[in-house]
């Protein structure tokens, strides 16, 4: 009986500091390296650049289905992010071309905000 | 005496090295299966989740498309130095050859006209030199020119211009206009190549013509167009289909001067005539042609996946 039970609390020491070890090693030391990413993973900087090409191809060749395409790569939560960046930016005040194409983008996918509104109005034509 | 301790004293070590052994054993069988079954988690079961990486992460389809993506907002925008920042962030140290093959496999997969121009565009900037650089962004002018401005920066969020893209200006029309605005003819094909036809120890005669499409694909079936100060010929490439589907070529008299182009519209090549070569054998011509207009005339709106 007493044989058996240092074999098995050998064999568990073993499992435990084995263990742990494998598990610095596959979480810290060598961790998987994650070389076929998708947009859906990228850090927030990068997800908003990317939308803001989006937008700008978007503005350029209006096609609104290549957009949801690019823009479902980001995953489900794409839309939402595209909304939470576009009234981000309005309400740091920023102006410019890239705003106006992130509202127009958000609202020709559906994203209905008084906030774009401003930002979708057709330039008003000077009157000689 | 002597031997007998030393048995003694063998059979009495030996039960605590065997012992010794089998603990370090059994210690190391644990550690080895909790090692093996550790990293199994780590690896495959529940691996990192990387939730905040940067492009250079991103799979070769979607590197692809990133690129794709960089170069048509440059050339919405013409900001090179946001598109560099864009591209930086691959990560990529030999980026302009990853650029330069994927131009070459836009040629080949005969995206759309637009697609290829701006990724040449990108491609120029980021210090490409070949054929398709040159064919699809002539000159570092149009990379450099702001391309097609969308809309300016207003101060005020009330006096916005829409995202409309705003073309190139349609000629105005003045009423005492009689006559039709004429389009500028273009040639249907452009000379991509002059070279000469030297074999040593062999005199060469031929002007030997080549024709391709926009893709640097043989184009076979071209009217070729000879013409001499006393006469003219005419020929088509692709009867000689061993030497290429979109060749074709035409023995020179010595001391004549040939002018070469396509009926269907090319550059005039002129001053053709058998000169010498370096070996001293007389020598010919090669002209290459490349048709500008198919590309431009198979529009598909493919987009990447």
């Amino acid at each position: 009986m007493r044989q058996w039970l240092r074999i098995i609390g050998l064999i568990s020491l073993g499992l435990i500091v084995g263990g742990l070890l494998g598990l610095y090693l596959g979480w810290i030391a060598w961790p998987t390296e994650f070389t076929d990413a998708n947009p859906s993973v990228l850090a927030e900087p990068y997800q908003q650049d990317y939308l803001l090409m989006i937008a700008t191809v978007y503005a350029a060749d209006g096609d609104l289905q290549a957009a949801q395409q690019y823009l479902a790569k980001l995953g489900d939560r794409g839309p939402s992010i595209l909304n939470a960046y576009v009234l981000d930016e309005i309400l740091l005040g920023k102006q410019g071309p890239d705003v106006q194409h992130l509202a127009r983008l958000a609202h020709d996918l559906g994203f209905d905000s008084p906030a774009l509104q401003p930002y979708l109005t057709p330039p008003t034509e000077t009157v000689p | 005496m002597n031997r007998r301790r030393s048995r003694r004293g063998d059979s009495s070590v030996k039960p605590a090295r065997s012992s010794q052994v089998s603990a370090a054993g059994l210690f190391l069988l644990g550690l080895i299966m909790g090692l093996a079954g550790a990293l199994y988690y780590a690896w495959v079961v529940s691996p990192v989740v990387y939730t905040d990486a940067s492009p250079s992460r991103f799979s070769e389809t979607y590197k692809a498309e990133y690129i794709y993506l960089v170069s048509e907002s440059y050339a919405a925008d013409g900001d090179w130095e946001r598109a560099n920042d864009r591209l930086m962030a691959l990560g990529d140290e030999a980026l302009a050859q990853r650029v330069d093959a994927q131009l070459e496999n836009y040629l080949r997969s005969q995206r759309p006209a637009t697609d290829i121009e701006h990724l040449a565009q990108l491609a120029q900037k980021l210090g490409v030199e070949g054929a398709a650089v040159a064919l699809f962004a002539p000159d570092s002018a149009a990379a450099t020119e702001t391309p097609t401005p969308l809309a300016s920066a207003t101060p005020s969020p009330t006096a916005t211009n829409t995202a409309v893209p705003t073309h190139t200006p349609q000629p105005s029309v003045t009423p005492t206009a009689t006559i039709e605005p004429t389009a500028t003819p273009q040639p249907n094909y452009r000379l991509l190549a002059q070279e000469r036809v030297c074999e040593p120890g062999t005199a060469v005669s031929r002007i030997e013509v080549e024709t391709l499409d926009a893709l640097l694909a043989q184009l076979p079936g071209v009217e070729v167009i000879v013409r001499w100060d006393s006469g003219e010929d005419r020929f088509f490439t692709g009867f000689k289909p061993e030497k290429g589907a979109g060749y074709g070529d035409f023995t020179m008299s010595p001391g004549v001067s040939y002018s070469v182009m396509l009926a269907d519209g090319s550059p005039e090549i002129s001053g053709l005539r058998i000169e010498p070569c370096d070996s001293g054998s007389d020598g010919g011509w090669r002209l290459s042609f490349q048709n500008l207009r198919v590309i431009l005339e198979t529009p598909t709106p493919e987009k990447e996946n």
